[in-house]
Order: C-alpha cells, then structure tokens, then sequence
C-alpha cells in the first residue's frame, strides 16, 4: 500500500466517522422530539387526572388505576417525578396507582436488572413508594458496582427513613467513590435518634468524609449524645474541615457547657477557620458565659474573626450589646452594631 | 534570481526532510490524543447520563456548603444593576453576593447604591489575600438581610478586585464570576454538587461556558438560547463546545483538569486563601492559580480533587469582531506561555504525578507549540508550492484529513451537546453550528494561529501586556 492509497483510506474513515457523528446529531434530535410527543400524547387524556391527585382530589383515580399499556407506563413515569414531591394522601393515592399497574413488583424484579439505570431507577421507586420490605434491597444496593444505583440508593434511603440503613449509609460514604455525602447526610436526617450510637461511632471512622457527615448530622439533627465524640474531632482530628464541621455542630447542639472548649480553639495557635467557626459557634449557643472570651477575641489580629467574635456578643444579648457599645468606635465592634441595627430596621 | 530561487528551494527541501517526521509523529499523537480526550469524555457522559436517567437530581440539601459569588467590576454602570439582581436572585439555599468596584471612572457604584440603598459599615478588612490597592469603603444594603456586599477599591485589575472580593467573603465556597456573565438560575447548586459529593477532598470546580451571542437575555437571564448572527461568534460557539465538552469533560474525568475558565470558576475559600489567591501580575490569572493550588496540595501531599462541570451553566458574550477576538487570542496565549513557563519546574517531576507527566507536558506541546507548527506548516507548504516542490494531489489530501480531523472532533462535541443538553431547539441553529464546524477551518482558524503567536512573541519581547477593551454588542433585551 502507498502513502497516498493510506492517506485515502484513513480519510474516508475520518469522513465516515464525520457522517456517523452528523447523522447521530440529527437522529438524536429527531428521536428526542418524536418521544417527547408520544409521552405527551399518551399523557393527554390522564393529564388532569394526575395533576387533581397531585393536588389532593381523588376525582380521577380509578381512570388512573385502570390505564393500561403505553398510557400506564406514561402515567408511572409522571407518578414517580411527582411522588419526590407530594407527600401524605395525594403520595399514598400514587403509590397504588403504580401497585395497581404492578410498577412495584417490577421495581422489586429489577433492582437485581443488569442495566444499571434500571437496578437505579428500581431503587429508587422502592423508596419514594416507601416500600417497607425493601429494606434490605436497599442496603445491598447502597454497595453496587454503579455509583447511579449508590445515590440512588441513598436518596431511597431518605424516604424509607429506617434507622437501620443508618450502618451501611455511613460506611459507604467513605468507600473509594462511595455514595455522595449530600444525600447521605439528608438520608440520616430523616432517620430520627435511634442512629446516635451508629453516628458516634462513624466520628472515630478512619475516612475523613464519614466523620464529616456524621458531625454535620450530629449538628443538624441536635444528637447530644453524640457531645463526647465531637469534642475528640474538634481537638484533635487531622483533618481542619471535619474540625470546622464538629465546631459548627457544637454549636447548633447550644450547650453552655460546651463554651469553654469552643473558646479554647479560638486561640492564635488554632487553624484561622477553625478559629473564626469557633467563635461564630459560641454566638450560636447564645450563652452569656462565652461573654468573656468573646470580649477578648475583639483585639484578635485577624478583623474577620474580631468581628465574628463582636456578632456572637450580639447574639447573647444585652451584656454583649453593652459591651460593643462601650466599644462601638472599633470596626469590629461598630460593624457588628451597625449590622444589627439593620436587621431591627432601626437605621 | 534563479540562484534565489535555487538557494530556497534548498532551504525548504533541507526544512522538509528534517521536520517531515517529527510533524508526522505530532500529527499523529496530537490525533491520538484528541481521540482519547473524546473517549475519555464519552465515559464521563455516559455516568453523567445515567445518573440522569436514574433521576437523581438531587441538588442544595443540608450538606451544601455557602457560596460567596466575588464578582469584580470596573466600568459597569450600564449592567451592574441587573447583574447583581440576578446574581442575588440565584437558586442556592445560602449564598452572598460579593461585588467589588474595582477604580470604575462611570457611575458604577453610585447606581449600586440608589438600587440597593447601600450604607457604609466600618468593616475592617481582612488581609487574608494581599491587596495592593486602597479599600475605600465597604457598604451593604439597608434593609439588613440582602446579602450582598459592596467594596470600593482603588483601580488595580480584576485580579486584585478578586482578591479583595475573597477577603471580604464569609462563606466557605467561592466563585468567581465576571460581571458580564449570565449565570443559569441553578448554577451554584450545579458546579457546588462536587462539593457536597465529596466535602473534604474537593477543591475547586469549573462549569461549562457557553456564548451568549444573538441570544435574548431578560433581566440578566437567558431566556431565548439562539445562534448568534456574525461568522466570527458562531465559530466562537464551537470552539467553546469543543474546548468544554470534550477538552475540560475528558482532562476531568482523566483527574488532571488544570485550567479552570475565568468567567465562572468555584474554590474552596481556605484553599484559595493557603495557595494566595489570584497573582496580579499574571495574564493567565486563573490558570496560574489552579497550577498553583495543584502544586501545593500535591507539595502537602493531600487528597483533593478538581472537577469540571458539564452543564452549560455560565453565558457570556463572545468578541463579535476580528480585532476584539484577536486582543483576546494573543492575551489567552500570552498568559499560557506565562504560566506554563512559570511552573516548568513540575514538568516530568515525580513528584506532581499525572499534572506533571501528562497534563501540563501536553499543554507544551499540543496547546502551546501547536500555532507554532501550524504557522510553520503553511508557510513552508505555500512556499514549496510556490517553488513546484510539493506534490500538490498529496498536499491537499493531507490538508483534508488534518481539517477533517478537526471537524471530527467538533462534530464529536456536538453530539454530546445534542445528546445531553440539546440546548439549541431551532433546526437552523443545528445547521449554523455545523456549517461553522466546517468554515471554522477556512481562514479563521489559520487567523488564530496569527494571534497566538502575536502573543507569545509580544511576551518574549516582554512588550508591556495591554488589556484593552472587550467591546460588547450587548444582548437581545427587546420584547419578542
């Protein structure tokens, strides 16, 4: 073969290629819109049934429950967008239109599907129908090859809100890829108190992301118990953004007790976010016995963090309100002052 | 003035057999290499869509962490206004709005302060970024709960506005936005997710910048996508899709994503603050500064991670005229030589792993040195033409298979646009977009290889950098 027979033959392969990719823009688009406009047709005539359901009138269930073929399979898809944003009745009602149209029990039969967007989507429906004995399918789930059916699993998780997910949810958090911790952490906030233990232990997990989680949920959800477990994190984890995460979360639980170590991490020789989450916590805990150190963080070298100190002693009231008044010539002191009286509408 | 003609014609046939190889083997592997990038890309689109299909789209949440949108301006009167209404009107469950006026000689800050009733606080601001130039002043609106933050600095760049725009951030994600850019409603929660997803290792992220040209734009949102109407901005279109959709998508998913665009980037606050923010005397400011950010957290050896978001997430307008397009070539390859000079100590250094064995040799030689070979390449073949000493058959089938492999690659970044977002729904706006993936390659593209050696030369020279001014044509704002 000659140079220039090659030269021919690879640009009509390049040619070929340029074809195939022209033509796949066009069928894209012209698949795209002719699913479009069946799914629109098909939906039609349920339409309003849907949307009234939805809304909380059950005029057109039996229309919806008896559908069938290509209308049942539109009417599920609309059901399982708009289960993720109904609750109550109107989520219940739904439910047994796709238990009638037998969407579950698919559901059930394909989370062990070999698509990956089909054990997904499985999953998924499984947990926004709350399906009680899905459990377990979730749980396995929540360790599948595809990082689809792992978030999915995660965010099933969140509605079936059963504390025993709670073990599996954390320890895939911290896995390799692992499960996204956004939808972790929003799934562990809808399984309530009975997660506390698993919570304290995931704090003393090696992987940074599970302590994160498990210290933003322990905040969040207000989980004293889990008191003695961030205080360690604060003090002494390795990583300066779990200790901000547990400083933040100490704050949000409010305890007065907690003030003391909270200030003790506001000193010079502390991380500066560390510090400035610090003294932002103390203000959230609103407890005049932070008054005092608050005090002493105003000549802090770093503005930021004098002024956080100066909005925290706005926050436990009126001895830290005197306070910046005596002071109110300092930028930290003034600016705090000047915010606060914006926020009353004063100026 | 046959000996002319003969000493040339020597010159260039000398010049044909000691380049003829090494240009094939370049050739060959910058193909290659493309090649890969689609692939590369293809997978990460694939997950991407399968995450879609599987309906979790699940953005904010409990774990999402707050953004503080730095947006310098210098000059903006006409759009500040609108820009910041917008900015503040973002979905995202805890963002502020941080605009600096860096030195503006118009009216800037003074229609800022009548349309959001601003009122000086006595905040001192925090040196945490060095910031050369004098704060004057930093204001908030009256009302006491908009967040926004307006700071007045003395005229010193916008990477000095960004700086002090940092400083006086609180929250803990940052992005960087200019002020002309038109951002999706959902593009905080979009380019934040990786930093939900992944909360300790992730570190900066970049989103999908798109052109904005012939588009309508109401209120500071797009609200009509369409194809702009000027050649020069419908090349500019594919370019970008090519540059995001299979450059960016395929270098992110390879985890050596090192060049994060200027017009809408997010950073970690602490990580920005630990590397010293964007260097003012850069060119290629943001370039520099996430080579830095990767040099130093590899130099710590920490985990991390940078990520590109696929979403067309950020609008801005393209240069519409030669001249402007031109200033702006000449300054984007200025600042890559810059910095790729800057940081040639990572090359091939252990130490910074894939970035130094791969990312940054490859933007050497396949970002850097490619108008180089390509201007060297016409003017050698236009004289051995001129001379009768290239088979001009052979020529013209070389020259259809390097644009037709250029085509390929666009033609590649186009069925992911189709595939994923199918963003453009007129038919017409589909055909201007392939029409342009072919005449990309007649004039335009040899006009850029011009530019971009404008730019490094003026460097070499090191003529003083002009920034000169990016004239805007402004958007459809008219009623339909």
């Amino acid at each position: 073969m000659t140079t220039r027979q090659l030269l021919l033959g690879i640009e009509l392969l390049v040619l070929l290629a340029c074809l195939v990719l022209a033509l796949s823009v066009i069928w894209s688009k012209v698949t795209r819109l002719r699913r479009e406009r069946r799914t629109a047709q098909s939906l039609a005539p349920v339409r309003g049934a849907l949307i009234e359901l939805a809304a909380g009138e059950p005029g057109g269930l039996r229309i919806l429950r008896s559908a069938r073929g290509k209308t049942a399979d539109a009417i599920d898809e609309a059901a399982v967008a708009l289960l993720a944003k109904v609750r109550g009745e109107p989520a219940n009602q739904l439910v047994t239109v796709l238990e009638d149209h037998g969407a579950l029990e698919r559901a059930k039969a394909e989370v062990s599907h070999r698509s990956p967007v089909r054990r997904a989507r499985a999953v998924q429906l499984l947990g926004l129908a709350r399906v009680e004995d899905s459990t377990a399918l979730i749980s396995e789930a929540l360790e599948d090859e595809a990082s689809e059916v792992r978030a999915s699993a995660a965010y099933a998780a969140s509605y079936l809100a059963d504390p025993w997910l709670a073990a599996p949810l954390l320890r895939s958090v911290g896995t390799g890829e692992g499960i996204p911790a956004g939808l972790a952490a929003d799934a562990l906030l809808e399984m309530g108190v009975e997660i506390a233990p698993v919570l304290r232990a995931a704090m003393r997990n090696p992987a940074p992301r599970t302590r994160m989680v498990a210290a933003h949920v322990a905040g969040v959800g207000t989980f004293v118990q889990a008191l003695p477990e961030l205080r360690e994190l604060i003090a002494a984890d390795p990583d300066v953004t779990v200790r901000v995460e547990a400083a933040e979360a100490l704050g949000s639980i409010g305890q007065d007790s907690e003030v003391e170590l909270l200030a003790r991490h506001t000193r010079p020789d502390q991380p500066t976010d560390l510090r400035r989450a610090c003294a932002e916590a103390m203000g959230r805990i609103g407890s005049p016995l932070a008054h005092d150190d608050l005090v002493h963080l105003l000549d802090a070298d770093d503005p930021r963090l004098a002024e956080m100190a100066a909005e925290s002693l706005v926050a436990i009231g009126p001895r830290g309100m005197a306070t910046l008044d005596g002071r109110r010539d300092e930028p930290a002191a003034g600016t705090a002052l000047v915010l606060a009286a914006l926020r009353a509408g004063q100026r | 003035m046959n000996g002319f003609r003969d000493g040339l014609s020597a010159v260039v046939q000398w010049l044909y057999d000691v380049t003829s190889v090494p240009i094939l083997v370049y050739f060959v592997v910058i193909n290659l290499s493309f090649l890969l990038l689609i692939i590369t890309a293809g997978f990460q689109f694939r997950r991407y869509l399968r995450m879609r299909d599987a309906s979790v789209d699940t953005l904010g949440g409990e774990l999402a962490l707050g953004v503080s949108v730095v947006m310098p301006a210098h000059n903006e009167e006409v759009g500040i206004v609108t820009s910041t209404t917008a900015m503040l009107s973002l979905r995202y469950p805890r963002h502020e709005v941080v605009v600096v006026d860096d030195g503006s000689t118009d009216n800037t800050f003074g229609v800022l302060r009548e349309a959001f009733d601003l009122v000086q606080i006595p905040r001192e601001v925090p040196m945490d970024l060095p910031v050369r130039a004098e704060i004057l002043g930093v204001y908030v609106p009256r009302d006491g709960h908009t967040r926004l933050v307006v700071v007045r600095k003395a005229n010193s760049g916008r990477s000095e506005a960004i700086n002090a725009g940092v400083n006086v951030a609180v929250e803990p994600l940052i992005a960087f936005i200019d002020a002309d850019s038109i951002l999706e409603p959902d593009a905080l929660l979009r380019v934040s997710k990786p930093f939900t997803d992944d909360p300790t290792r992730m570190v900066a992220t970049g989103g999908t910048i798109r052109a904005v040209n012939g588009s309508r734009v109401v209120s500071g949102r797009l609200v009509r996508l369409a194809m702009p109407t000027q050649w020069v901005a419908r090349i500019q279109v594919v370019e970008y899709l090519r540059a995001f959709l299979v450059g960016r998508t395929g270098w992110s998913r390879l985890g050596m994503l090192i060049l994060i665009s200027g017009a809408f980037g997010m950073f970690r606050r602490d990580v920005v603050v630990d590397a010293g923010g964007l260097d003012p005397d850069s060119i290629g400011e943001d370039f520099e500064l996430v080579l830095r950010i990767h040099r130093r957290m590899m130099d710590e050896g920490r985990d991390y991670a940078v990520e590109f978001v696929p979403e067309p997430v950020c609008w801005t307008e393209v240069p519409s005229t030669l001249s402007v397009l031109a200033r702006q070539r000449r300054r984007w390859h200025r600042g890559l030589w810059e910095t790729l000079w800057a940081y040639r100590g990572m090359l091939f250094n252990r130490r910074y792993g894939r970035i130094g064995f791969l990312a940054l040799p490859y933007y050497w030689v396949f970002e850097l040195f490619a108008p180089l070979l390509e201007g060297f390449g016409i003017v050698v073949v236009v004289l051995g033409l001129a001379l009768g000493m290239v088979n001009v058959p052979y020529a013209l089938l070389f020259l259809v298979l390097a644009y037709g492999l250029a085509i390929l690659v666009t033609l590649a970044a186009m069925s992911v646009e189709e595939w994923a977002f199918h963003r453009y729904n007129r038919w017409r706006d589909l055909l201007t977009t392939l029409a342009a993936a072919v005449l990309e390659n007649i004039g335009y593209r040899q006009l850029t290889v011009w530019w971009r050696l404008g730019g490094w030369w003026a460097s070499l020279r090191k003529k003083e950098q002009v920034w000169g001014v990016m004239t805007r044509a402004g958007f459809d704002e008219a009623a339909d």
